[in-house]
């Protein structure tokens, strides 16, 4: 498997879109602590980057 | 596949997060500017004279020369209450705030432009940033009769007040906006800005041109007083403080273009009617400052501009009562506007 493969199925893994990580990768399915911490992580990007249509004047805050 | 338990767990470590997330947002905004402007009403218990308004007074009004023109001296001196990017809803919650926390001032300074004090508040939880966030965490459903949301933001509202992640959102975006801001300037001239944000982005608070002045003008001309500002002066008429409502200081641009023509003429009589039953005393400063070098931007006043206004405006104000530069009394709140 080439390397950009393998980082591709690592993506879709993360993202959800397959259930099967890529060999080598150490995390599993059963690992919820990852899989939380994972998830408050994106939820925490979205959050951070939702607010590109604001417009901002004032920037004082 | 994830199992049910497996499921379970995740979320809970997720719900853990969350819970984490919003308390390091609720530290990491322990000190955002409304949060600022309310720790200053908090150690201005001994002022005799608060000043309230948006950015225009936030920024114009300087209290150690307003003190000097008025002859008194703090702590006994004014307290500065503006706020920048806030509307009157938020104005009148920073006064309650103020006199709950034992502020008895004995005159008010309540500093407005444009068609600020007849305007109708209206907002969408989408505006409910940066410093309107204050209406989340302060006097929240007190403050939502003085503003109107759409049915689905009103349901929304409850649910979000609540959560700093998402009460304080706009804290976080706007560190992002800096972010962006200063990748866009890498390589490019730079830009003015003043301590609000870019000076070239206030222009966009004022009207477009004279003619779209004069709509907004003949829009207003029958409009009552905005419920909050209503409701702000009538609390302060009925603790019997002296209240001055300032047109602040503008560029030449501004005035000569808005404010020296029939139509602002025709709206200032009406808003001098409106505020005639609050004993109002109604200060026109919108041609104090004559030198435009002394405004950073399109609207707001310099360090230097906002010292030579105050300075002014003390010595104006001070004759009036209660007097400011003799002792005064205090002035008892009655509980009714206690929030």
């Amino acid at each position: 498997m080439s390397r950009l493969l393998w980082c591709q199925n690592l993506l879709e893994y993360l993202a959800g879109e397959i259930d099967t990580p890529p060999a080598g990768c150490p995390i599993k399915l059963a690992n919820y602590l990852f899989w939380g911490i994972w998830w408050g992580i994106l939820i925490g990007i979205v959050l951070i980057f939702s607010g590109q249509s604001s417009k901002f004047i004032y920037i004082d805050f | 596949m994830l199992t049910k338990r497996q499921l379970v767990l995740s979320v809970s470590v997720l719900v853990a997060g969350l819970v984490a997330m919003n308390l390091v947002i609720a530290f990491l905004t322990r000190n955002s500017v409304p949060r600022r402007v309310m720790q200053h009403a908090r150690q201005s218990q001994s002022a005799s004279v608060i000043a309230l308004g948006n950015s225009l007074v936030a920024s114009g009004f300087d209290e150690a020369a307003f003190n000097s023109g008025a002859g008194i001296s703090a702590p006994q001196g004014s307290a500065n209450l503006g706020l920048g990017a806030s509307s009157p809803v938020e104005q009148l919650l920073l006064f309650r705030y103020a006199l709950s926390r034992g502020v008895h001032p004995g005159l008010v300074v309540y500093g407005f432009y444009d068609f600020q004090l007849t305007n109708p508040v209206q907002f969408s939880t989408g505006d409910l940033i940066g410093n309107h966030a204050m209406l989340y965490y302060v006097e929240p459903f007190y403050a939502r009769r003085f503003y109107s949301l759409s049915l689905h933001d009103s349901l929304q509202f409850p649910a979000m007040h609540a959560i700093p992640m998402f009460a304080d959102r706009g804290a976080l975006w706007a560190k992002i906006e800096i972010l962006r801001r200063g990748i866009a300037q890498q390589g490019m001239p730079a830009e003015r800005t003043s301590r609000m944000g870019r000076a070239a982005d206030f222009s966009l608070l004022e009207a477009a041109d004279e003619k779209d002045f004069r709509l907004q003008c003949e829009a207003s001309m029958n409009l009552p007083l905005s419920p909050s500002v209503n409701e702000l002066l009538r609390q302060a008429h009925g603790l019997g403080l002296t209240i001055a409502v300032v047109e602040m200081p503008m560029r030449g641009q501004h005035r000569r273009l808005f404010y020296n023509t029939p139509w602002w003429s025709q709206y200032n009589t009406h808003i001098r009617s409106l505020l005639a039953p609050f004993n109002v005393t109604y200060v026109d400063a919108s041609d104090w400052i004559r030198d435009d070098t002394l405004f950073e931007d399109p609207l707001h006043l310099s360090a230097p501009g906002a010292a030579q206004f105050s300075q002014r405006l003390g010595s104006f104000l001070a004759p009036l009562p209660p007097h400011l530069a003799a002792d005064s009394a205090e002035t008892p709140v009655p509980e009714r506007v206690r929030p």
